[in-house]
Formats: structure tokens, C-alpha cells, sequence
């Protein structure tokens, strides 16, 4: 199961915004700070965090809460 | 936690963190954000110039600049703009510079291309890259360090004889790139190719990212790249290691030379475990060979260790590469210290290898600043030691005056027994036949005048570090003269072993700086130049000479130095700073009447 809470901090973390900055709506577009580099470094941490390898195909379109949310209970689900 | 320094718990902790190779990306960013805001490091600056996207090595700079106690500010280039990062960084250069050139990324794809295209073309790829790199480096010549990451393949050869198309151009560039990075004294090599085949190309690339994002380096690659950038800087100058003090029995040869005696020592090029150990003792000349003194420091009989010095048919370390022997029953720490005092150099210059984890915790106890190397229990993991001495010692390069120094250590150590022959200290002096050949501006030891600005810490006034750049650049001033003396004496040359920086301002003459290798002190050297100094800022118009003492942990011994010399004190000195004055005139100083000193040009 995801644990949303180490999710957003880590999102927190790597993106540099504040912890409340990280809600259900939080995008590239709506955080600034979201660029291509800090995306990259995002989808790396998830991969660290979480043991998983995220595919090609998704690694470049997960750009909002929703979306990663979305992808990582996919891959947490066909790791059990 | 929030506010203020944090506890040394709390930074043995964080540092923890850093250390473990398994910490995760989020771990390492939260852990080095808080260190950036809270710790006391030094502040060091590193830009980046790389020709892909690799602004990830920022995190492990910084990584590895805490593991060894620096503040690392990070400043990337923009993308594959060498030239034009050097324009934008000029207002606030970097102390350290990184270039990556990414070959297959100098043409798309370059290395997939490169069976089909022709050989002109593949010339002028290379003329390109010379010519744009000569460049760069000319124009970088004020960072204090270059790294130049070579070039290397990311895809693997068909051929299993290796040397495919792609291997042999990638040589054929790394050599053009070689011979450009030599005629510059800042620019030092780390090697991609041996990241590449150390951490695995599946552990080194993520192609993902290369081809959306021209990033093709994967975490383990920047990480490891960064590891060797830290090293090749010393630290980013915290150490610089010089003595390697070992211990014997279980460290130069396996078993007991009291209780096996000299027959009954393994040692040899053939049977194991001698083999590992004759081994070892190979990998410790070649660190001699390199200008690292090797001293003795083993809790025996001195008659024992002799024994096997001088009889045992397979000692590689004979007395001629040693040059202190503490064979004793004392403790380990005191003759440790013993050995920093006699060869004159810091406890933290030395690097301590010894099989007792007893003899290993007492030292790290009571001597923190010694790094201390445990042999491994098991010997086939002892040559891991040497790869970890060779990081210590040469990762930071050699300079060529280096290399020479067990032999100038023992001219010295010969020198003291020749004293006690003479009545009076000044007629020991005389017979010592002491010139000192001073030059101004010597170019071609602008190296040799940086390393021993990193590395004298006793004998130095303030205190201040010149990179070659600085230099190179003071020297080619009107506003500054670089003194630089070689003493020799009737036992040998000592080679270049002080500088002095002066700055002219006006009718002021201020030393900017004066350092001398410790080697050479205590023969009034230190005194002798200054008429000549004198001298040359009078022929300038100047009427004062200005001096600083700048107390460090180290520099107690030259407090007085100035005073000694006949500077007054000038009414302005603090706790943190002396400053000083002289007169310019014909009689300022009186030179030593046994020193001969003579301009080189």
C-alpha cells in the first residue's frame, strides 16, 4: 500500500517547496520550482524509495501528485 | 534540531547517512540540505561545464565535500557551452572547475554513427574538440584546479578483442585531450573509463534520461565521479598526507619476528601468506618511490627488526627507503608523536597501518588526526589497503620535488648528528657551506612554489594558499614579486624550499606571505633573503615595507617572527591579526655572515 505521507515529503524534499505546497492538485504547473531537472531527480528518489523501476514511458509523464500517485500503486501492487 | 550548530551527535549522525552507500536519493537530499544550512564546514565553490545535462553531480559533491568537511556550493554551466560557462562564471569564478565532455554526444550518436562515416570527418570531430578544449583551458587558468573527466563509450564493443571503431577513436581523442590538459599545471584527469568498467555500465548510464534529457549518467556514475573529484582535491584541501608510519610483525611480514625469528617469517614472492605481504611491501616502495617517507613504528626489539632489514632474502623495504625507525617498547601514540616532531610535520600529515585492533583503537583514541589503516584479518584483503593508501597519498598528485624527499629527510637527519663536532652554533653553520639561490618570478616552479603553499603549515605567516593559477598570475604582475629560494649545503640540495610574496602598493612593500618547507629551518635561512627583498622595493620608490602574522592552529613557532627580524608593531594588530613595519633602507636587516646568497634568474 502507499504510504501518501512519505510520498509527499519526499516530493517535498526533492522539488524544495514546503510540505503543504504538495496537495492533491500539485502539478508542474502549479509548483514552479518543478522543472526538468528536479523531475529527474524526483524519479530517481522514487525509485530509491519505494524499490521500484519506473518504465521509460512514464518516468517522463508523471508530472503531478495525481499521476504518481496513480503509476507507483500500480507498481507497488505488481511487486506483492 | 531546527536552530544553531548542530550536536556532534546529530552531525555523526547526519554524517552517517552520507557514509552509507545504501542511503536513499530523498535520505542523502534532506540529510545534505540540513548539513548546507548548519554545519561548519569550509566554503567551497564548483562549477560545472559538461557537454550533456549531469547537474544530479551536484548532490554527490556535495556528499562527499561533507564527508570531508566542506561546504560545497554547486554551480552547473548551461548545456554543452564550455566556452560560454567560462563568460558567465567570470564574475564569480569557482574554486574547483569540472569539464565532462560526453563523446558520443559530440555528434548525435555519435558512436552508433561512427562505423559509417568518413575518416575526414572523424579528423575534423578531432581538430574541433582540440582546438575548442585549448581554448577552454587557456581561459580557465584562474580556477584553482580543473578536473577533466576523460572520454568513454556507453555502448558496449562486438568485438571481443575490444578494440572496435569506436575504442580507437575514443583513444585517439582522450590523447588529443591529454596532450592539451598537459601544458596546463591546473588540470588534473579522472579517468570515466575506469568508473565505467569499476561500477558496471548498467550501474553507470540510464538512457532513459539520455535520450529525453541529454542526461545520460546514472546515480552510481555521479556518485562515484564525485568520490574521485574529492579525493584528486585532497578533501578539497583537508589533508594532505606525507608520512606512511608502519608497524612490523603482521603488517611488513606474517607472524612474530621475537617468536618465529627471521627463518620463521612469511615473506616471499611465491607461498601464501608471505606472498601477500612481499606483495604489500612492493606496494609501500612504489608509495616511497612517489615522495611518501616510510617510517617504522612496531613495539619490538630494535635488533630483531634490523635483523630481518638487513638479512631476510625477500625484504623489499630495506633501511635506505625508511627513514625513521621507532623500534621500541614505548606506546604507539608516543612515538608517533616522536615522529611528527622529528621529521617536523603535523600528526594529521600521517597515515598509520597496524594488524592490532588494540594498537588501531588507542591510536585513533588519543591521536584522532592520524589516519589510521587496520590490516584486514584476512590477508587476501590486505592489498585492499593499498588501493585506500594509494587514494590517501597519491590521489592529490606528486610534483616531481616531491619525489626526492627521502633522500633530502636523511641528508637532514645527517646534518644533525655532524653538528655536535663544532663549538659554537654559528661555526657549525659556517661549515655547512649554506648558499641560497633566490629567484624572482620563476616560472617553471610555479607548481612546485603552489604545493609547498598547500603544504607548509608551521612555517607560514598567514597562512594563505596559492593555486598555481594565483601563482602564475602574480608572477606575470608588475604589483607582485614571487621570491622563491633553493638551499643547499654541503650534504646536498635541499630544493625549492621558501617563498616569499610581495606586493607592491605605492611607496608600500607588503608581504603578502612567507612560508619555508620545516626542512630547512634553525640555519638562519629564513633571515637571510630579506636584504635582497629590501632592496628591490627600494630600487621601486618604496620607504616601507608592511608584514602580517595570522596565528593558525599550526604557526606558533613563527608568532615572533617579524620581531626577531627588527619589524616594529603596528598599533592596528589584533588577537586575529599582527601587522607590522619596516623601514626601507640600506641597513635594514644584516644578513647571516654564514649564508652566501645569490639572484638566480
Amino acid at each position: 500500500m502507499l504510504n501518501e505521507d512519505a510520498l509527499r515529503q519526499l516530493m517535498a524534499t526533492m522539488l524544495d517547496v514546503p510540505l503543504e505546497s504538495i496537495d492533491a492538485d500539485a502539478s508542474m504547473d502549479t509548483i514552479p520550482n518543478w522543472d526538468s531537472l528536479r523531475h529527474m531527480n524526483l524519479v530517481l528518489a522514487l525509485e530509491d524509495e519505494f524499490e521500484i523501476s519506473i518504465p521509460d514511458e512514464d518516468a517522463g509523464n508523471i508530472t503531478s501528485y495525481k499521476l504518481i500517485k496513480l503509476v507507483l500503486e500500480e507498481l507497488l501492487q505488481a511487486k506483492d | 534540531m531546527e536552530n544553531g550548530l548542530p550536536t556532534e551527535r546529530e552531525f555523526d549522525a547526519e554524517l552517517a547517512i552520507l557514509a552509507n552507500p545504501r542511503s536513499t536519493m530523498a535520505e542523502l537530499m534532506r540529510t545534505i540540505n540540513d548539513l548546507d544550512v548548519r554545519a561548519n564546514g569550509r566554503p567551497v565553490t564548483v562549477g560545472l561545464s559538461a557537454s550533456i545535462t549531469a547537474d544530479l553531480l551536484g548532490v554527490y559533491l556535495r556528499r562527499h565535500g561533507h564527508l570531508a568537511g566542506a561546504r560545497v556550493t554547486f554551480v552547473a554551466g548551461n548545456y554543452d557551452d564550455p566556452l560560454g560557462d567560462q563568460e558567465r562564471f567570470q564574475d564569480a569564478p569557482p574554486d574547483y572547475l569540472v569539464l565532462l565532455p560526453f563523446f558520443d554526444n559530440l555528434h548525435p550518436s555519435f558512436e552508433a554513427q561512427l562505423e559509417c562515416l568518413a575518416g575526414d570527418f572523424i579528423d575534423a570531430t578531432e581538430d574541433d574538440l582540440r582546438a575548442r578544449y585549448r581554448l577552454l583551458f587557456e581561459r580557465a587558468r584562474h580556477h584553482k584546479t580543473i578536473f577533466l573527466g576523460t572520454l568513454h563509450r556507453i555502448s558496449s564493443p562486438a568485438d571481443p578483442a575490444g578494440q572496435d571503431k569506436v575504442a580507437k577513436v575514443i583513444d585517439r581523442f582522450n590523447v588529443a585531450l591529454r596532450t592539451e590538459a598537459e601544458r596546463f599545471g591546473n588540470i588534473r584527469l579522472i579517468d570515466c573509463e575506469d568508473i565505467v568498467r569499476t561500477i558496471g555500465s548498467a550501474q553507470a548510464f540510464d538512457l532513459r534520461f539520455y535520450f529525453r534529457g541529454k542526461a545520460p549518467y546514472a546515480k552510481a556514475f555521479l556518485d562515484e565521479f564525485a568520490r574521485r573529484v574529492v579525493s584528486a582535491a585532497r578533501g578539497f584541501g583537508a589533508h594532505f598526507h606525507k608520512v606512511l608510519a608502519l608497524d612490523c610483525d603482521n603488517t611488513l611480514w606474517g607472524g612474530v619476528v621475537g617468536e618465529d625469528l627471521l627463518e620463521g617469517i612469511a615473506l616471499g614472492p611465491h607461498d601464501y601468506p608471505g606472498n601477500v605481504f612481499w606483495r604489500m611491501q612492493h606496494e609501500f616502495a612504489a608509495l616511497q618511490a612517489n615522495g611518501v617517507l616510510l617510517c617504522l613504528c612496531s613495539k619490538n626489539n630494535a635488533a630483531d627488526v634490523e635483523e630481518v632489514l638487513n638479512r631476510h632474502p625477500h625484504m623489499v623495504l630495506r633501511s635506505g627507503r625508511i627513514v625513521l625507525k621507532k623500534v621500541n617498547w614505548q606506546d604507539k601514540p608516543s612515538n608517533l608523536r616522536d615522529i611528527a616532531r622529528e621529521l617536523n610535520v603535523g600528526l594529521d600529515s600521517i597515515v598509520f597501518v597496524d594488524d592490532s585492533p588494540f594498537e588501531c583503537e588507542a591510536v585513533r583514541q588519543q591521536l584522532p588526526m592520524v589516519k589510521t589503516l587496520q590490516v584486514p584479518p584476512t590477508p587476501s584483503d590486505y592489498p585492499r589497503v593499498a588501493d585506500e593508501l594509494k587514494s590517501l597519498f597519491l590521489a592529490g598528485g606528486v610534483s616531481a620535488d616531491s619525489l626526492r624527499k627521502t633522500e633530502q629527510y636523511r641528508q637532514r637527519a645527517e646534518a644533525e648528528e655532524f653538528r655536535s663536532q663544532f663549538a659554537s652554533q654559528e661555526e657549525y653553520l659556517t661549515s655547512l657551506a649554506l648558499t641560497v639561490n633566490l629567484s624572482r618570478d620563476a616560472q617553471a616552479s610555479a607548481e612546485r612554489i603552489s604545493e609547498l603553499s598547500q603544504k607548509s603549515n608551521q612555517f607560514n605567516l598567514t597562512t594563505r594558499r596559492y593555486a598555481v593559477a594565483d601563482i602564475q598570475q602574480m608572477m606575470a604582475s608588475p604589483q607582485h614579486t614571487v621570491y622563491s629560494l633553493v638551499v643547499a649545503d654541503r650534504f646536498g640540495n635541499a630544493g625549492l624550499t621558501g617563498v616569499a610574496v610581495v606586493r607592491y602598493e605605492s611607496d608600500l612593500a607588503h608581504v603578502d606571505n612567507f612560508f619555508m618547507s620545516c626542512r630547512v629551518i634553525g640555519r638562519g635561512v629564513e633571515s637571510a633573503i630579506w636584504p635582497a627583498i629590501v632592496a628591490d622595493a627600494s630600487a621601486r620608490g618604496c620607504k616601507e615595507l608592511r608584514a602580517e602574522f595570522i596565528p593558525s592552529a599550526k604557526n606558533q613557532q613563527v608568532a615572533n617572527f617579524f620581531d626577531g627580524l627588527g619589524f616594529e608593531r603596528l598599533a592596528d594588530s589584533t588577537a586575529q591579526i599582527t601587522r607590522y613595519t619596516a623601514a626601507i633602507d640600506r641597513n635594514a636587516f644584516t644578513p647571516p655572515p654564514w649564508i652566501r646568497v645569490t639572484y638566480v634568474e
